[in-house]
């Protein structure tokens, strides 16, 4: 069992590299949104750095749910959603394979471009160190989310822009703690706390967003 | 045993189809008949399971599948309209996939004779994206050679098959059918096999 889910996370990795334009545009529109910044701002160093973790997180935000849209769609439109309910593996563990692919995919390259992206906006060594850590928590707990709402989309032909409306307050949380940690270290303070809470939502998320992804798609198949 | 009684579906609160009632003994094919769009893929969705019915039941061995959901969809192939093939896997990698995901792991060398069977050995490490409609029709016929099941359920299976496409079609059935197995069939040539037809009929509101 083991062997078969990590052979469905290679074959998913494999065709999502094969379809590059649509795997790297989230990566390229986060260093973009993120370069945007020093251009309009201004020189001011201070500035910067006081921003530079909340536009380094709410620009991974927004990649991470242009990049949900690909999660189910393209499984739904060629019958493969019907193979996965059809398996006598557990869909939880099958959904679960898919969002770790994703994350794995999408988010890791995210993760090690922001030291790039935080020297172009001052940040300090240790506190880039911070932000990193932060995102490699709280990016898997936004994707976890965000796999609700696309299975809960994926009956509805044309949603466009209703993926974001839905999924965005479940992410203010996550938004919250991980710019919050990234400032507190800036000021030398404790950040325990605020690690703790996003190791907390990771691991409740983990143990039901799959739940509820797979249930999401039996419903959104069931019409 | 597959026993459909009374069986009617609704979409919007009105009945796809007139409801329906049919037999299939072992070694029998039940051939779904029907206009466009009289629901026949509504129906053969509902004997997978895929889709809960709001009338009537199915059952299997005498048993509605209801409570056996999962012991019967490991009983059943389901080869739908759209064919479960990932675009951008090779012909190789999908057969691979399938056969993962269904728990019935197989060997690269299995994989290679069954290619050959369908005549897509040439293809094999071509992404599906490239594929013809009729070779892609192939691909997913191939999953029955994959592994056995007693029940086939083919939404169209000759769609965009050449002559000996569906020669070979026929010959997979008749050796399924000789072996004891049972298959649904939705189709709109009638295929010379033992066995009942059903004629689907929307509901005229």
């Amino acid at each position: 069992m083991i062997s078969a889910l990590f052979s469905m996370m290679h074959h998913e990795i494999q065709l999502t590299r094969r379809q590059a334009f649509a795997w790297l545009t989230p990566l390229l529109f986060f260093v973009m949104v993120v370069c945007l910044f020093p251009l309009t701002v201004g020189p001011d160093d201070a500035l910067l750095h006081k921003m530079a973790p909340g536009i380094i997180w709410v620009a991974a935000l927004l990649a991470i749910i242009i990049s949900l849209s690909n999660l189910f769609r393209q499984d739904a439109e060629e019958g493969y959603l019907d193979l996965l309910l059809l398996s006598p593996y557990p869909l939880t563990l099958l959904v679960l394979c898919k969002i770790t692919s994703h994350w794995i995919l999408y988010c890791f390259p995210l993760i090690f471009i922001t030291p790039l992206l935080g020297l172009s906006l001052h940040l300090p060594a240790h506190e880039i160190g911070i932000l990193m850590l932060t995102l490699l928590l709280g990016t898997p707990v936004l994707i976890l989310l965000g796999a609700i709402g696309a299975a809960l989309l994926v009956g509805i032909r044309g949603h466009g822009l209703l993926l974001p409306v839905l999924i965005m307050p479940l992410y203010i949380p996550v938004l919250i703690f991980g710019t919050n940690a990234a400032v507190a270290a800036s000021l030398h303070q404790s950040i325990n706390s605020q690690f703790a809470i996003l190791g907390a939502l990771l691991l409740l998320n983990l143990g039901f967003a799959p739940l509820f992804t797979g249930i999401a798609l039996r419903m959104g198949v069931n019409q | 045993m597959l026993t459909l009684h009374n069986l009617a579906f609704e979409r919007n609160q009105y009945k796809v189809f007139n409801p329906v009632n049919a037999n299939l003994k072992k070694g029998e094919v039940l051939q779904i008949r029907g206009d466009n769009g009289s629901g026949k893929s509504t129906l053969l969705r509902l004997l997978t399971g895929l889709l809960e019915p709001h009338h009537g039941a199915i059952l299997w061995e005498n048993q509605s599948i209801a409570g056996q959901k999962d012991y019967y969809q490991q009983q059943l192939q389901y080869i739908g309209h759209q064919n479960g093939i990932k675009s951008y896997l090779t012909v190789f990698e999908n057969l691979t996939l399938q056969s993962v995901l269904a728990a019935k792991p197989t060997t690269p060398a299995a994989i290679h004779l069954i290619l050959e069977k369908i005549n897509l050995k040439h293809a094999m490490h071509t992404q599906a994206f490239y594929l013809s409609a009729g070779q892609l029709r192939r691909l997913s016929l191939a999953k029955l050679l994959l592994y056995s099941t007693p029940l086939w359920i083919l939404d169209e299976p000759t769609t965009a098959l050449d002559w000996e496409g569906q020669q070979f079609l026929m010959t997979l059935l008749t050796d399924h059918l000789s072996q004891g197995g049972m298959a649904v069939v939705a189709t709109h040539q009638s295929l010379p096999l033992t066995g009942n037809t059903l004629q689907v009929e929307r509901t005229h509101d």
